[in-house]
């Protein structure tokens, strides 16, 4: 266990706490920005844990949310602009 | 501690130290459009520091090394996709057409 990337990763997940809060009391425009970077930090988060714990199969978890991260912000991006 | 521990370590406080002006840009930005640009840094300079510092550590061509690249990778290539999107809602929400 790597105790480096472990704290590199509580570190950004405290980060994730002010953009929580914005999102929630933003325009909805601004909220999804603070959506998108939240969720890039969890998919870093991820990563981290993985090399942090040694576990090298987790690293795919981080692959997964990159993806789906995508997805789910290109979503609402869309929803925003029809029909929100 | 050794010269790649050091090497490791730069690398996470630089991605980290890059999240957290990400982070700080956006709430304090004037509009969408600043805090659009915010997310640059987060969406750059973070997950390839944090890619590096890990094939750094496992080795480049081991299993950590290629997926933590692939994450990097994707993040890198989707977030201006994605900054694109929340922009083009944004300036329809506010004037109600694209042009």
């Amino acid at each position: 266990m790597n105790s480096y990337y472990l704290i590199a990763a509580a570190v950004l997940l405290v980060e994730i706490g002010p953009l929580l809060i914005f999102s929630v009391r933003a325009k909805p425009e601004d909220g999804l920005v603070a959506l998108n970077v939240g969720s890039d930090i969890a998919t870093l988060v991820l990563l981290l844990l993985a090399a942090g714990t040694g576990r090298e199969p987790f690293f795919d978890l981080a692959i997964v949310s990159a993806v789906l991260s995508f997805a789910g912000g290109l979503a609402y991006a869309r929803f925003l602009e029809r029909w929100l | 501690m050794s010269a790649t521990d050091i090497l490791v370590i730069s690398l996470l406080a630089f991605g980290v130290a890059m999240e957290l002006t990400s982070v700080l840009g956006i709430l304090v930005g004037a509009d969408i459009y600043a805090r659009l640009h915010f997310t640059g840094p987060a969406s750059t300079f973070t997950p390839l520091a944090l890619a590096v510092a890990v094939a750094i550590q496992y080795w480049v061509f081991s299993q950590a090394g290629v997926k933590a690249a692939i994450t990097a990778v994707l993040i890198i290539l989707l977030g201006p996709a994605l900054v694109h999107a929340t922009a083009r809602a944004a300036r329809v929400r506010q004037k109600g057409e694209l042009e």
